[in-house]
């Protein structure tokens, strides 16, 4: 089976870097080896794998193989960058280790198991907060984080239990059909560190570095919340049931991580916290896609949150170059950065327009549909106004690259690619000296390159809109199955039950 | 009810109590891996062996990971500040909560043990998860809320299936990994478990690898 090639492959390499911890290089050529490895069984992975064992079941789909086919890339780009620009060590490791978690949440049949794999693939970020000399307070952030993990996990293993049985003589409907809807949905907004839960995330930043970023607040929540929808869409959508307290909250909770996430990232004066926040912001229009509990929100929810992961880990990549070209972060000693490093403006362009779209974009269409699904009237279009607030923040960005450079500490051709002459009897000495005076340049050209496939999954390459359209493997057995209705023939998964 | 059920889930909350309120850390680490050990039996009917014994080796392998962050003698960990007989009543009262609300507004397909147990489990964690200072004593907290959320899963839909056991087992498994390898980087400062005092400012750390020189 294809996916157990992928989950080998991911999980087998993880382990063999984590073995050679000890032996940093080593370790970290396993991981980037493990990533391309990784990259590879993606691409062929066969979508349409359905493996049963005991009652449960294992199902891929195009959607799943083009989530981990960009999973794959992004994170070998982030691991790459990270070397280039400074990272922990254990980056690779924890990036294989949450890919083949995330493969293995995605193709879950049963959502109980899924949300306990997903709760598994959040846990491995807290490698990536321990840094040698800063161990106490390392240690500190990375206990919150494992907080923050398994009580969302709780929260949605607590939810899918109690949906996931014959509820034909349940007492009281609404009330337990609607505090498992919010009790999953909060349990999303806690991992992708949603405002008002964005403290263990706005903290985790100080300490991670920000090409190891989306690793954690973008890659592993992103698959609980496809759990999440297909669940929802399952099991909470097709009954006439009156959610609309809890879906206020949801709501909630989505226009103000989406305002209020950019809002703060345009008002630091780092870029590590403009990289968070903004990964706060665009995952507030997931959780606006939790509140839909329509059929018509799948596709669009779940093409967006492919935008979502592929953008946000570009602009990091970004981020990351501008870190390389100029040893800083602070947003004021970047003066000049768009005349210093074209390159990275080049990137910086592709980000803002697969980020923020333009109509006619897949990723802007899918957008606008959540916020048109979600909200009506004019509040729908005040949301769908604060989906561009990203722009005040890279309108930021941008004046101050524009700006006249305040540092002369940095020569204006450091981005520029530079070759030694080979040196035949010591070609490892040459390949670390080539290596190291690039290191500018290849974060910015893999910025870059992030940028363009960024922009790609907006446009809708590589079948995105097709295979987020497709529904899930049904799994015929005890255990339930995630079974969205196709959006022609209606809901047929549970029967209504009457509103009391 | 069934008594071998019974006995088991008494010696899930008993081991939970030890865990959330002994003081020395190994003593909460047995604890701990007592109340894991015992989890996946409280199930009727039984799980299919494959899934049982990957949850035994989840289990073991967490509280291994743990026992060797906690070498060395007389390691402290926070513990209960309200003593182990507080611990004891508010087991017991979660626990009826959970018997009594079997099914939560449904047929369970589980036994009302499991949900009684878990509930004692959940009522436990919290404490440590909400006010603990040391990595050991919040980790332990969270393995707890984790093994009672499980627990009210099996009391409502079931015994899991062999491949969801399996999952389960590298979740925990996972779990305490992972807070071994924070309570080992807590300790290399000299200072057991404890959690690093908040800063009042930001401070941006180094990175650890290929740091970049200034030129």
């Amino acid at each position: 089976m294809s996916l157990a090639a992928y989950l080998a492959v991911t999980l087998g390499f993880a382990m063999l870097a984590l073995a050679t911890r000890s032996r940093g290089p080593l370790s970290t050529a396993i991981g980037l080896a493990g990533l391309v490895a990784a990259t590879i069984a993606a691409t062929t992975m066969n979508p349409a794998d359905l493996v049963t064992i005991g009652g449960a079941g294992l199902a891929t789909s195009a959607y799943v193989r083009l989530f981990l086919v960009l999973g794959s890339l992004v994170g070998l780009g982030l691991a790459v960058t990270g070397l280039a620009t400074g990272t922990r060590r254990d980056a690779p490791m924890v990036t294989l280790a949450t890919l083949g978690i995330a493969g293995l949440t995605l193709t879950l049949t049963d959502p109980r198991a899924a949300v306990v794999a997903a709760t598994a693939g959040g846990l491995f970020g807290v490698w990536l907060t321990l840094a040698p000399g800063e161990d106490r307070s390392g240690a500190t952030l990375g206990i919150r984080e494992l907080r923050a993990v398994v009580v969302a996990g709780t929260m949605a293993i607590a939810a899918t239990a109690w949906i996931g049985r014959d509820l034909t003589q349940l007492a009281a409907q609404p009330v337990v059909f609607g505090l498992a809807y919010l009790a999953f949905a909060l349990a999303i907004a806690v991992r992708f560190g949603a405002i008002p839960f964005h403290l263990w995330a706005a903290r985790l930043t100080d300490a991670a570095p920000e090409t190891a970023l989306p690793i954690i607040t973008v890659l592993a929540p992103a698959s609980l919340a496809i759990v999440g929808l297909a669940w929802t869409d399952a099991s909470i959508a097709p009954l006439l049931v009156d959610l609309e307290a809890e879906r206020m909250v949801v709501l909630a909770i989505a226009v103000a991580s989406i305002v209020l996430a950019s809002l703060a990232a345009l008002v630091q004066d780092d870029l590590e916290h403009v990289v968070g926040y903004s990964i706060v912001g665009d995952a507030g229009v997931v959780l606006l896609a939790m509140a839909v509990l329509e059929p018509t929100g799948w596709e669009p929810a779940r093409i967006w949150i492919l935008v979502f992961i592929v953008t946000r880990s570009a602009f990091a990549a970004w981020a990351g170059g501008i870190r390389a070209v100029f040893h800083t972060g602070r947003i004021d000693d970047l003066r000049g950065w768009v005349t210093r490093s074209p390159i990275l403006a080049v990137a910086f362009v592709l980000v803002v327009a697969a980020g923020v779209g333009l109509p006619g974009l897949v990723a802007f269409e899918a957008r606008s549909s959540l916020v048109s699904l979600a909200l009506d009237g004019p509040i729908a279009t005040l949301v769908l106004l604060g989906t561009f607030a990203p722009l005040a923040y890279y309108a930021r960005l941008l004046a101050i690259g524009l700006g006249r450079p305040t540092r002369p500490t940095e020569p204006a051709t450091g981005w520029r690619p530079h070759l030694e002459r080979l040196d035949l009897t010591s070609p490892v000495a040459w390949l670390r000296t080539t290596w190291d005076l690039n290191r500018a340049f290849s974060a910015a050209v893999i910025a870059a390159m992030l940028g363009v496939l960024a922009l790609a999954t907006s446009v809708g390459a590589f079948g995105g809109p097709d295979a987020a359209a497709g529904i899930p493997a049904i799994l015929e057995g005890p255990s339930p199955s995630y079974a969205p209705p196709p959006l022609e023939s209606g809901p047929p998964s549970f029967e209504p039950i009457p509103t009391r | 009810m069934n008594p071998a059920l019974a006995g088991v889930a008494l010696a899930v909350v008993v081991g939970a109590v030890v865990a959330g309120s002994a003081r020395n850390a190994r003593s909460a680490i047995l604890g701990l891996v007592a109340s894991l050990l015992f989890s996946p039996f409280l199930a009727d009917p039984t799980a299919q062996s494959l899934g049982l014994a990957a949850r035994l080796v989840g289990s073991v392998l967490a509280g291994y990971l743990l026992w060797i962050a906690a070498r060395g003698t007389g390691v402290r960990t926070g513990g209960s500040r309200l003593g182990w007989p507080a611990e004891v009543l508010v087991a017991a009262a979660a626990a009826v909560v959970g018997y009594s609300s079997h099914g939560l507004g449904a047929p369970p397909l589980g036994p009302a043990l499991a949900q009684a147990a878990g509930f004692a489990l959940a009522a436990l964690s919290m404490t440590a998860i909400a006010n603990g200072r040391d990595i050991v004593r919040v980790g332990t907290g969270l393995m707890l809320l984790a093994s009672g959320a499980l627990l009210v899963r099996t009391a409502l839909g079931g015994t899991p299936e062999p491949l969801e056991q399996v999952v389960i087992a590298g979740m925990m498994a996972a779990l305490g990994g992972a807070v071994a390898v924070l309570a080992v980087s807590a300790r290399a400062e000299g200072v057991e478990f404890e959690l690093a005092p908040d800063r009042p400012s930001r401070v941006r750390r180094s990175p650890d690898a290929h740091p970049i020189d200034a030129r």
